[in-house]
C-alpha cells in the first residue's frame, strides 16, 4: 500500500496528514471509528460509503464476557490481513436499521441464562427475531456460536440468529459452527474458512477493520487457558462458622512468576481432576477395568487415568446423549433427547456413571473415551485485588455436594479445591478476563453491588481495589446467605471496610434467621429510593451469584424500584433498565 | 452528690446521658451487620438483665474465619427468693431451646440465665418470659439485684412472712423507668412532657451493684455476708417480728490490687418488719450518695463503709431512715449448704431437695435432667424454688402427686444424681465461667465435676465420703460461686491454674484466706491429698474442715475482710 486511494472528494493531503502522524494500530482504529460514527449517526454518509459495494465485511459480537468480542476481533485482523475491508463492532452499539444496506455479515454471538442472548445482543436479537425486521436479499452472513454444551441450550442464540437471517432472505456464505466452552479451535477454524470464502468472492482490496480501544488488562503471560499456571495455594480457610449448612472455602494462590495479570472483575479458570470413587463408578456401569489402554493425544494411556484426569463425568451432558444415539440408534435415549423437559431433569443430577447404568452399552475403551467430553476447567470470580493483594489472586469457593440415588456426589473442581487440594499443593490455573464487569473507569462513580453467597467474590475485590485506589464513588453491598452467625462471607472484612469508609453502606440480608425468608431483593426494595438516587447519579449496578433464581429476581425488584421512584411505571423502567445494559452500567457476572 | 464529682467513671457518664437507660439500644438491635451491640449499650443493656458475650471457644478460630466472634447475650432472669411457678418453668424451659443454648442456668442469686440468645430474638426472648410474669430488668447492672431468701418452706410460717418481704424489696427497688417495657415489650415511646424518674436511684442509679439477701436462721443457705445487705429474720413464737441488719459485704477483688478484697457485711443493728423498706431505703440511698463514681473497683457498698467507717455509716442511714437500729437478736447459724431429700411442710405438703450440679438444667451425656424436670412441671402444681447454691427444690407437692414424681425423677436418674453423691459434691459450687463469662481466666462449672471425680478418690481414702465440706470453684477473683465463704476455695488464675484458699467457717460467717498458688490439677489433689491425710488423724468431734485448718496453723483466720490478704 505505497500510494492512497482516491476516493471522490476526499482531501488527500488530510488523509496523508493521518496517515503520516498515526501509529497502524491508530490508523485502523480510526477507521473503524469513523465508519461507526458514520455508520450510526449519518444516514448520508453510510450510503456514501454503500458506494464501494460488496468490498466490506461487517462483524457483530455480542458477548458478555468478551469471548465472542475476542473472536471478533481475531476474525477482523484475519480478514484484513487477508486484504478484506472490515469493521467491527458490538451489536450493542450497532444501529440496526444501517443493516439492510450491509452485504457481508459475520455474526460472532454466546448464548447465556437458560438459552438466551447476552444481555448485550437483547435490543439486536428481539429487533431480528422480531415483525419489524426487514427482507436481507443482498446480505450473505455466517454464524460463529459460542456456548458450552454443558447447557441444555447449547449455543442457542447463534442458531436463532442464524435460522433466523436465513428466513429473511440472507443467504449462508458459510455454515454455522457451535463452539464448546473451549471455543478457540473451533473458532479459529470457522474465521479461516469464512475468510477463504470471502476472499475467493472479492479480490483484494483496501481494506479496514476496528479495534475497539482495549478494556482489560492485556496479559503479557505466556500462560493461558492452553498453557495453564501451575498456581500454589498458600491459604485455604473455610469461612463458614460450625454448625452451617454451607461450606465455601476461601483460597488464596500464587501467581509469583506467572506474570499473570488480572483485574478486579476476571475470572479463574481452574482444572480439576475427577475423584477417584467416581472414575471407579463409571468404569463399574461401563464394564470396563481401567487398565485398558487408550490413544489418545497422540499417546498410548491408561484409562483409568484418562478418565481421572481428562474427561468430564461429573456433569452429563446433551451431547454424549446425542453421540450415544447415534451409535445406539434403537435405544431411548431418543426420547429424552426429544422432550427438553425430561432432558433438563435428566442431565441435573445425574453424571456419567448414572447414564451407564441406565443406558448400558457394550463400549470399547477407545469408544468411551470417543462419547465423552474433555474435562473444562471451572471459572471462579476473582476475590483479590492485584492492588492489594500482589501477585496472589483469592477465590471463594462453594463446595458443590448432594446425594442422588443413594450414592454422595461431589462436584468436580468446588471439591478438589475443598477436599483434595492441599496448602503447599497447586492447581493449574488461567486468567479468563471479563471485560464486561470492571468498575467504573471513574473513581467518583458510585457503585452497587449485589452479592449473595459466593456471589460476593468479585465485590471483595472491587472494594479491596477502590480502598488501594482511594477512589471517591461510594460502594455499597447487598449480601445474603442462610444465617447470620455462620455465613457471613467475609465479614470481619467488611466491617473493617465499613469502618475505613471503603464500604459506603452494607446490607445483609438473611434469609433463614426468621420464619420468613429475607434476601437481597428484599432488601434492595426496602432502600428503593436511595438506590434510585445513586442510579440517577450514575451509579453503575452489578450482580453477581446465581444465576438461577436471585439474578431474575434482582431484576425484578430494580425494575419496581426504578417503576415507583420515578413514578413512570414498569414501560418506562424496563426501558430505564435497557439503557443502563446499553451504558453497562448494569452488569452481570452470574453463573 | 452523684454528679458532682469531677471525674467520674466512663460508665457514669453513660448512665448520665442514656435517658433512663434507653441510649441506642433500639439501634443496637437494628444493626444487622454484627452480632454486638454499640459499646456504650454494651453496659446499658446490663440493667436490662442482659450481658454481651461471645462464644469463647470459638473466638480464635472465627478470627481465622473472617468471622467476627460469635456474639450473644445472657440474659438473667429475675425470681425473687427463687419461687417459679411450673408454668414459669415450663416458659423458661421452651425459651431455651427456642432462643437459647438449649440450657437453663439456675444462679448463686436464685435467678434462671439463659445463655446464647442472639441479639436478632432477645426481644422475643424477653417477651416470652413477661407472659409468665417474669422479668429480666435489674438483672445486672449498677441497681438492686435479685433478692435473695432461704428456701426452706417446710419450716414455718416465718418462712412465708419472709418470702413476701422479700418480694416487696425487690419490687420497691426495681427501677422505674419505661425504657424496659418501650424497648422489649412494645411499650409505647415516652413523651416529652411525661420525663421517666427514678425517685430512688435517680438518673445514674447506683455507684455499682447491689444485692440483698434474707436468711431464717439457722439455715444461711443465701450467705447473707456476701450481700450488700443481709438480713437475718428474727421471730418470736412462730411469727416474724423484724430482723437483724447487716451491710457491706461483697466478695470482688482483683489479683495484684491488695486494695481490693472480699469483705463480710457488718452488723448495723435490729429493725422492726415494718421499718424494712424505710431501713433498706436509707442504705441504698447512702451508698448513691457517697459510693464512689470514679473507680468502679471501689463503687461497691463495702468500700464506702471501709471508708465512712460503720459508725459514721450507721448514723447516716439511722438519719435518712429516722429511726434508730436497736441492739442485734441473738440468732445462730449452722451452715450455708441446702437441704436435699424429701421432707413435710407444717401445712402437710411435701418438699423435695434436689442436686443439680454448678444449676445446670440439660440434657447432656445422658444424663436427662431438663427433660425429667419438664415432666415434672407437667404435673406438678406446686413451686419450682431456686436455692442460693444452684440447687432446686419442688415445693409444695400434694401427697397425691408424691409418688408419680417421684416416679419421674428416678427414672431419669436425677434421685441418685442427688443421694448417690460424696457430701462434698453436695456441697459444691461451680460458677459459669468458660465458654462464656467474658471475665474468666479458667475454667470452672465445666472442670469442677471432672475435679471432684479425683478428690472423691482421695475423699474415700480417708472415709470422709460423708464429711459435708464447702467446696467451691471460681474462673475468676470475681467471686459469683463465693468461693470466699468455702471450705475448700479454688479461684481461676490462667488456664488450668488455681489458687487454693482454705479456713472459711462451714456456716458462712469467716472469709477463707489464701494457702497455695497457681496450683496445677495434680498440684490441687496432692495438697488435698495431704490435708484430708491429717484432717483425718487430727480433727476434734464435729470439728469442720474450715476450722480445722485454722486450728492447725495451715492458715490464719481471715477476721476482716481488709485483713484478707495478710
Ligand atoms: C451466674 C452467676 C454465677 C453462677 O454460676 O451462678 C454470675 C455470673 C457472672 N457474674 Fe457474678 N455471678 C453470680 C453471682 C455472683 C456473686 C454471688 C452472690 O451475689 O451471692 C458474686 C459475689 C458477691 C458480690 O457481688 O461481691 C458475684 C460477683 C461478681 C463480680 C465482682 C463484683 C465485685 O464487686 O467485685 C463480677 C464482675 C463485676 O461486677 O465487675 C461479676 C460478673 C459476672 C458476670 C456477669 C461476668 C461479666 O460481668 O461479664 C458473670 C456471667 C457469667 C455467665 O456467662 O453467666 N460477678 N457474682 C451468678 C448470678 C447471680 C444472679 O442471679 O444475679
Ligand atoms: C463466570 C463464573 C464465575 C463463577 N464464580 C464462582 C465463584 O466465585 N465461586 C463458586 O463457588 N463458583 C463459581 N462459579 C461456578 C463454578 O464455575 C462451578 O460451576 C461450580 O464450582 C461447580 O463446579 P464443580 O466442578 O464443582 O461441579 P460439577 O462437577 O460441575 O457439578 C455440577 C453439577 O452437579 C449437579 N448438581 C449440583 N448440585 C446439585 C443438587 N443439589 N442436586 C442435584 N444435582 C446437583 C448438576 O448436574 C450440576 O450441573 C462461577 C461460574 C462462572 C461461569
Ligand atoms: C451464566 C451462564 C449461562 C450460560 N448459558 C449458556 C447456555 O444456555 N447455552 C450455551 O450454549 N452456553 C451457555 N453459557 C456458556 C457461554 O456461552 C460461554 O461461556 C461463552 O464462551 C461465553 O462467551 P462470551 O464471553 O462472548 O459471552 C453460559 C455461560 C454462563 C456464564
Ligand atoms: S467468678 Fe469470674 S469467671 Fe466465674 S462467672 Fe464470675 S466473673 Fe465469670
Amino acid at each position: 500500500m505505497s500510494s492512497l486511494p482516491t476516493v471522490p472528494g476526499v482531501d488527500a493531503n488530510l488523509l496523508q496528514k493521518l496517515r503520516n502522524e498515526h501509529s497502524i494500530e491508530q490508523q485502523l482504529w480510526l477507521s473503524g471509528y469513523l465508519y461507526g460514527l458514520a455508520t450510526s449517526k449519518q444516514e448520508v454518509a453510510a450510503s456514501e460509503t454503500t458506494q464501494l459495494p460488496g468490498q466490506k465485511v461487517l462483524i457483530l459480537f455480542g458477548s458478555h464476557t468478551g469471548n465472542s468480542k475476542k473472536v471478533a476481533h481475531t476474525a477482523a485482523k484475519h480478514l484484513h490481513e487477508a486484504g478484506l475491508h472490515t469493521t467491527v463492532a458490538d451489536v450493542a452499539e450497532y444501529a440496526v436499521k444501517n443493516l439492510k444496506s450491509e452485504t457481508h455479515l459475520l455474526v460472532v454471538v454466546s448464548t447465556q441464562g437458560e438459552g438466551e442472548p447476552p444481555a448485550s445482543a437483547e435490543d439486536f436479537y428481539q429487533w431480528l427475531l422480531g415483525p419489524r425486521a426487514p427482507k436481507f436479499e443482498n446480505l450473505q452472513f455466517s454464524v460463529c456460536a459460542l456456548g458450552d454444551k454443558s447447557y441444555v441450550q447449547f449455543c442457542q442464540t447463534g442458531k436463532d440468529i442464524d435460522n433466523r437471517l436465513e428466513a429473511l432472505g440472507a443467504k449462508r456464505l458459510f455454515d454455522r459452527v457451535d463452539c464448546d466452552a473451549e471455543y478457540e479451535t473451533e473458532a479459529e477454524s470457522w474465521i479461516n474458512q469464512v475468510a477463504a470464502v470471502l476472499q475467493a468472492q472479492h479480490p483484494k482490496t483496501t481494506s479496514a477493520y476496528v479495534k475497539a480501544p482495549e478494556t482489560s488488562t492485556v496479559s503479557t503471560s505466556k500462560y493461558d487457558r492452553k498453557h495453564p499456571f501451575e498456581a500454589m495455594v498458600w491459604e485455604k480457610i473455610q469461612l463458614n462458622g460450625r454448625g452451617s449448612e454451607k461450606e465455601t472455602w476461601h483460597l488464596e494462590f500464587s501467581l509469583e512468576g506467572s506474570g499473570l495479570e488480572y483485574a478486579p472483575g476476571d475470572s479463574l479458570g481452574v482444572f480439576a481432576q475427577n475423584d477417584t470413587a467416581l472414575v471407579e463408578e463409571v468404569l463399574k456401569s461401563a464394564r470396563l477395568n481401567g487398565s485398558e489402554k487408550v490413544d489418545w493425544d497422540g499417546k498410548s494411556l491408561q484409562l483409568f487415568d484418562l478418565l481421572e484426569q481428562k474427561f468430564e463425568l461429573s456433569v452429563l451432558t446433551r451431547d454424549l446423549l446425542v453421540k450415544y444415539q447415534e451409535r445406539h440408534p434403537k435405544s431411548s435415549v431418543n426420547g429424552l433427547i426429544e422432550d427438553p423437559t425430561a432432558l433438563k431433569n435428566y442431565l441435573w443430577g445425574n453424571d456419567v456413571a448414572d447414564f451407564f447404568a441406565d443406558f448400558p452399552a457394550n463400549l470399547e475403551p477407545q469408544q468411551l473415551t470417543e462419547l465423552l467430553r474433555p474435562l473444562p476447567p471451572r471459572l471462579y470470580s476473582i476475590a483479590s485485588s492485584p492492588r492489594a493483594s500482589e501477585r496472589e489472586v483469592h477465590l471463594t469457593v462453594a463446595a458443590v455436594r448432594y446425594e442422588h440415588k443413594g450414592r454422595k456426589r461431589r462436584g468436580v473442581a468446588s471439591t478438589y479445591l475443598a477436599d483434595r487440594l492441599e496448602k503447599g499443593g497447586s492447581v493449574p490455573v488461567f486468567v479468563e478476563h471479563n471485560d464486561f464487569f470492571k468498575l467504573p473507569a471513574n473513581d467518583a462513580t458510585d457503585i452497587i453491588m449485589v452479592g449473595p453467597g459466593t456471589g460476593v467474590a468479585p465485590f471483595r475485590a472491587f472494594v479491596a481495589e477502590r480502598a488501594e485506589r482511594g477512589a471517591s464513588g461510594k460502594n455499597w453491598l447487598f449480601f445474603g446467605n442462610p444465617h447470620f452467625s455462620t455465613d457471613f462471607l467475609y465479614q470481619t472484612e467488611w466491617l473493617q471496610h465499613l469502618k475505613n469508609g471503603a464500604l459506603d453502606r452494607l446490607d445483609v440480608a438473611f434469609s433463614r434467621d426468621q420464619e420468613h425468608k429475607i434476601y437481597v431483593q428484599d432488601r434492595l426494595k426496602e432502600r428503593s429510593k436511595p438506590i434510585f438516587e445513586r442510579l440517577e447519579n450514575g451509579a453503575y449496578f452489578y450482580v453477581c451469584g446465581d444465576k438461577n433464581r436471585m439474578a431474575a429476581d434482582v431484576q425484578k425488584a430494580l425494575l419496581g424500584i426504578v417503576a415507583t421512584e420515578s413514578g413512570r411505571g414498569e414501560a418506562y423502567a424496563a426501558d430505564y433498565l435497557k439503557t443502563l445494559k446499553k451504558q453497562r452500567r448494569f452488569l452481570e457476572d452470574v453463573y | 452528690m452523684e454528679n458532682k464529682q469531677p471525674n467520674r467513671s466512663e460508665v457514669e457518664i453513660i448512665k448520665d446521658k442514656s435517658q433512663y437507660l434507653r441510649g441506642t439500644l433500639v439501634q443496637s438491635l437494628d444493626n444487622g451487620i454484627t452480632g454486638a451491640l454499640y459499646p456504650d449499650d454494651t453496659q446499658l443493656i446490663k440493667f436490662h438483665g442482659a450481658y454481651q458475650q461471645t462464644d469463647r471457644d470459638l473466638d480464635s478460630e472465627r478470627k481465622t474465619q473472617k468471622l467476627e466472634p460469635l456474639y450473644s447475650l445472657m440474659i438473667r432472669i429475675r425470681v425473687p427468693g427463687g419461687v417459679a411457678t411450673s408454668k414459669q418453668w415450663l416458659r423458661m424451659d421452651d425459651l431455651a431451646d427456642r432462643y437459647g443454648s438449649g440450657t437453663l442456668k439456675l444462679t448463686t442469686r436464685q435467678a434462671f440465665q439463659l445463655h446464647g440468645v442472639s441479639k436478632r430474638n432477645l426481644k422475643s426472648a424477653i417477651k416470652g418470659f413477661n407472659e409468665v410474669l417474669l422479668d429480666s430488668i435489674a438483672g445486672c447492672g449498677d441497681v438492686n439485684r435479685n433478692v435473695m431468701c432461704s428456701v426452706n418452706p417446710q419450716e414455718s410460717r416465718v418462712h412465708a412472712a419472709v418470702q413476701k418481704v422479700s418480694e416487696d424489696l425487690s419490687r420497691a427497688f426495681t427501677p422505674q423507668t419505661t425504657a424496659y417495657a418501650e424497648i422489649w415489650l412494645g411499650g409505647k415511646p415516652l413523651h416529652k412532657d411525661e420525663p421517666d424518674e427514678e425517685p430512688i436511684y435517680g438518673k445514674t442509679y447506683l455507684p455499682r451493684k447491689f444485692k440483698i439477701a434474707l436468711a431464717v436462721p439457722p439455715q444461711n443457705d443465701t450467705d447473707i455476708y456476701a450481700n450488700d445487705i443481709g438480713l437475718v429474720a428474727v421471730e418470736k413464737n412462730g411469727e416474724l417480728q423484724g430482723f437483724n441488719v447487716f451491710a457491706g459485704g461483697g466478695l470482688g477483688m482483683t489479683f495484684g490490687m491488695p486494695d481490693t478484697f472480699p469483705r463480710l457485711a457488718d452488723p448495723l443493728g435490729y429493725v422492726a418488719t415494718s421499718e424494712i423498706l424505710n431501713i433498706c431505703e436509707a442504705i441504698i440511698t447512702t451508698q448513691r450518695d457517697h459510693g464512689d463514681r470514679e473507680n468502679r473497683k471501689f463503687s461497691r457498698l463495702k468500700y464506702t463503709i471501709e471508708r465512712l467507717g460503720v459508725e459514721a455509716f450507721k448514723a447516716e442511714v439511722e438519719k435518712r431512715a429516722g429511726l434508730d437500729f436497736q441492739d442485734l437478736h441473738a440468732f445462730h447459724f449452722e451452715n450455708t449448704g441446702d437441704r436435699y431429700g424429701w421432707s413435710v411442710g407444717y401445712n402437710g405438703l411435701y418438699h423435695l431437695g434436689l442436686f443439680i450440679e454448678s444449676g445446670r438444667v440439660a440434657d447432656a451425656n445422658g444424663y436427662l435432667l431438663r427433660t425429667a424436670l419438664r415432666e415434672v412441671a407437667q404435673v406438678h402444681n406446686g413451686e419450682f424454688r431456686l436455692t442460693g447454691n444452684q440447687n432446686l427444690v419442688l415445693s409444695n407437692i400434694a401427697p397425691e402427686k408424691k409418688a408419680e414424681i417421684e416416679n419421674i425423677l428416678e427414672q431419669y436418674g436425677v434421685l441418685d444424681k442427688t443421694f448417690k453423691q460424696t457430701a462434698l459434691r453436695q456441697h459444691s459450687l461451680a460458677c459459669v465461667a468458660l465458654n462464656t463469662c467474658t471475665l474468666a481466666f479458667a475454667e470452672a462449672e465445666r472442670y469442677l465435676p471432672t475435679l471432684l471425680d479425683h478428690v472423691e478418690v482421695l475423699l474415700r481414702k480417708y472415709g470422709l465420703e460423708t464429711e459435708p465440706i464447702n467446696i467451691r470453684m471460681t474462673g475468676c477473683p470475681n467471686g459469683c460461686a463465693r468461693p470466699y465463704l468455702a471450705e475448700i476455695g479454688l479461684i481461676g488464675r490462667g488456664p488450668g491454674r488455681y489458687n487454693l484458699y482454705l479456713g472459711a467457717a462451714h456456716n458462712g460467717e469467716r472469709l477463707n484466706k489464701l494457702y497455695q498458688e497457681q496450683l496445677d490439677e495434680t498440684g490441687i489433689l496432692n495438697t488435698l491429698d495431704a490435708l484430708f491425710a491429717d484432717f483425718s488423724k487430727k480433727r476434734l468431734v464435729d470439728e469442720h474442715f474450715g476450722d480445722f485448718v485454722i486450728r492447725n496453723g495451715y492458715v490464719k483466720a481471715t477476721e476482716q475482710g481488709r485483713y484478707f490478704h495478710d
